[in-house]
């Protein structure tokens, strides 16, 4: 039990954040469980958003305590990277006292993660630290330390301020913690894709560009609410860069393997990383734009950079 | 899929409009067209209306409108937060985008009725 009390004492300010790695089934359980036992103990909510399989393996070794914890499939809640921080870990953190502790086992990056969805773990697991910074909340990350690729595992090192490594207990600062600096090499260039409906637009045409939106995802085969969530994440988008993106911009929708793809370029640069991450306050108007958009696209992938800003879209067919 | 659509914005291009007709029967109105950035002016002239309009219910009724935009969406709700005790927005058959967007950014706003009658 002595693993779970480790993140807390190797942190100086209220927020926590280690990366946990682990080898086997084993050593998965003996990361998280006690460290949510300890915080069931402490009163502190705990919640565990980790796949699916992970999940079953830490509810079935709490047994009835698993029923005071918030379980959540993170390959559901956390298919887009970009949701995690507003709808999973600011939406349980939020709903409880600013005083109290808020424990989070928080796996975004699994070995079935593929090479497009990597960069936007990895952006979302540096900007954690942007998002909760001086907040009284611990995000215990596991890390597959056998099936991940070496470049992950470097990479977690880096987003992490905090490490525990495999099966060498106790927990450590990271050397190589550089989140800043992840963020910036995963601001990755997207690729122009020729072979897509392509619709420059203006303030004047934003309406046209919605209608083409939605011909187009229609005939790609989207229905029902997945074709409202593109047309939705198409006027977002849009909308976006005729106010703060320089006034106009082009978009781009195509299909690639089970996607319909939405994307939107313009001049503007993105400025505030955790711009679509951060829950709004009830009472501000406007700013929810790009959020929606990350809380219903399977995977938002962001580019921006002098040159302009490309924001791509993923969903499912 | 038609290629009008591929073609760049030319002007002439019918700009989008949203119409505002009083309600019979009961106070409110009955809006058409789509709630967006080129109309978002005339929707917030509509709400802050309905705001200062002082009925314990006024209807909205949105059965023709096509399209709101999160922006549109957080109008309606800042307009029924406004509302003193006691009233409440009746928001007739909205579009479906519309009840997601309150779902998720505003899901225990009281003074806001959902009516699909």
């Amino acid at each position: 039990m002595s693993a779970a009390a480790e993140p807390r004492e190797t942190v100086s300010g209220p927020f926590a954040h280690p990366a946990l790695f682990y080898r086997d089934d084993q050593e998965y359980l003996e990361g998280t469980v006690p460290f949510v036992r300890e915080g069931l103990a402490a009163g502190d909510p705990v919640a565990v958003a980790v796949p699916g399989d992970r999940l079953r393996m830490v509810r079935d070794a709490l047994g009835d305590a698993a029923d005071t914890v918030r379980l959540l499939d993170m390959r559901e809640a956390g298919r887009n990277p970009g949701r995690i921080i507003p709808g999973v870990l600011r939406a349980f953190a939020d709903a409880h006292p600013a005083e109290q502790r808020v424990r989070i086992v928080g796996e975004p990056v699994w070995a079935g993660r593929s090479a497009t969805e990597y960069p936007a773990c990895v952006q979302h697991e540096a900007l954690i630290n942007a998002a909760f910074r001086g907040r009284t909340v611990t995000i215990l990350c596991p890390y597959d330390a056998v099936r991940l690729s070496a470049q992950v595992l470097a990479d977690a090192h880096a987003t992490h301020p905090t490490v525990i490594p495999a099966g060498a207990r106790p927990a450590r600062d990271s050397e190589a913690y550089a989140p800043d600096a992840v963020v910036a090499r995963y601001n990755e260039p997207l690729p122009l894709v020729v072979d897509a409906m392509t619709f420059p637009f203006v303030a004047q045409s934003l309406a046209s560009a919605r209608y083409a939106a939605s011909d187009e995802g229609r005939r790609l085969g989207l229905t029902g609410v997945t074709l409202e969530d593109l047309v939705l994440a198409t006027a977002e988008l849009t909308t976006n860069s005729v106010v703060h993106g320089g006034g106009s911009g082009v978009l781009r929708i195509w299909a690639e393997d089970g996607h319909v793809l939405c994307e939107v370029r313009d001049g503007g640069r993105m400025t505030d990383p955790l711009a679509g991450r951060r829950p709004p306050s009830r009472d501000q108007r406007g700013g929810r734009g790009l959020l929606m958009v990350n809380l219903i696209a399977d995977l938002v992938r962001v580019h921006t950079g002098d040159e302009g800003t490309t924001i791509r879209c993923w969903f499912t067919r | 899929m038609g290629n009008r659509h591929r073609t760049p914005y030319v002007p002439g291009t019918p700009a989008p409009c949203l119409t505002v007709r009083p309600l019979e029967g009961c106070r409110g109105v009955r809006v058409a067209g789509d709630i967006c950035l080129a109309t978002r002016t005339i929707w917030e002239r509509v709400l802050e209306q309905a705001v200062r309009e002082g009925e314990a219910v006024y209807h909205l009724e949105l059965s023709e409108v096509t399209f709101v935009d999160v922006a549109g969406a957080g109008a309606l709700a800042a307009a029924a937060g406004r509302l003193e005790d006691g009233r409440r927005f009746v928001v007739r058959r909205p579009p479906p985008a519309l009840c997601r967007v309150l779902d998720t950014f505003w899901p225990d706003l009281s003074t806001i009725e959902v009516s699909m009658t």
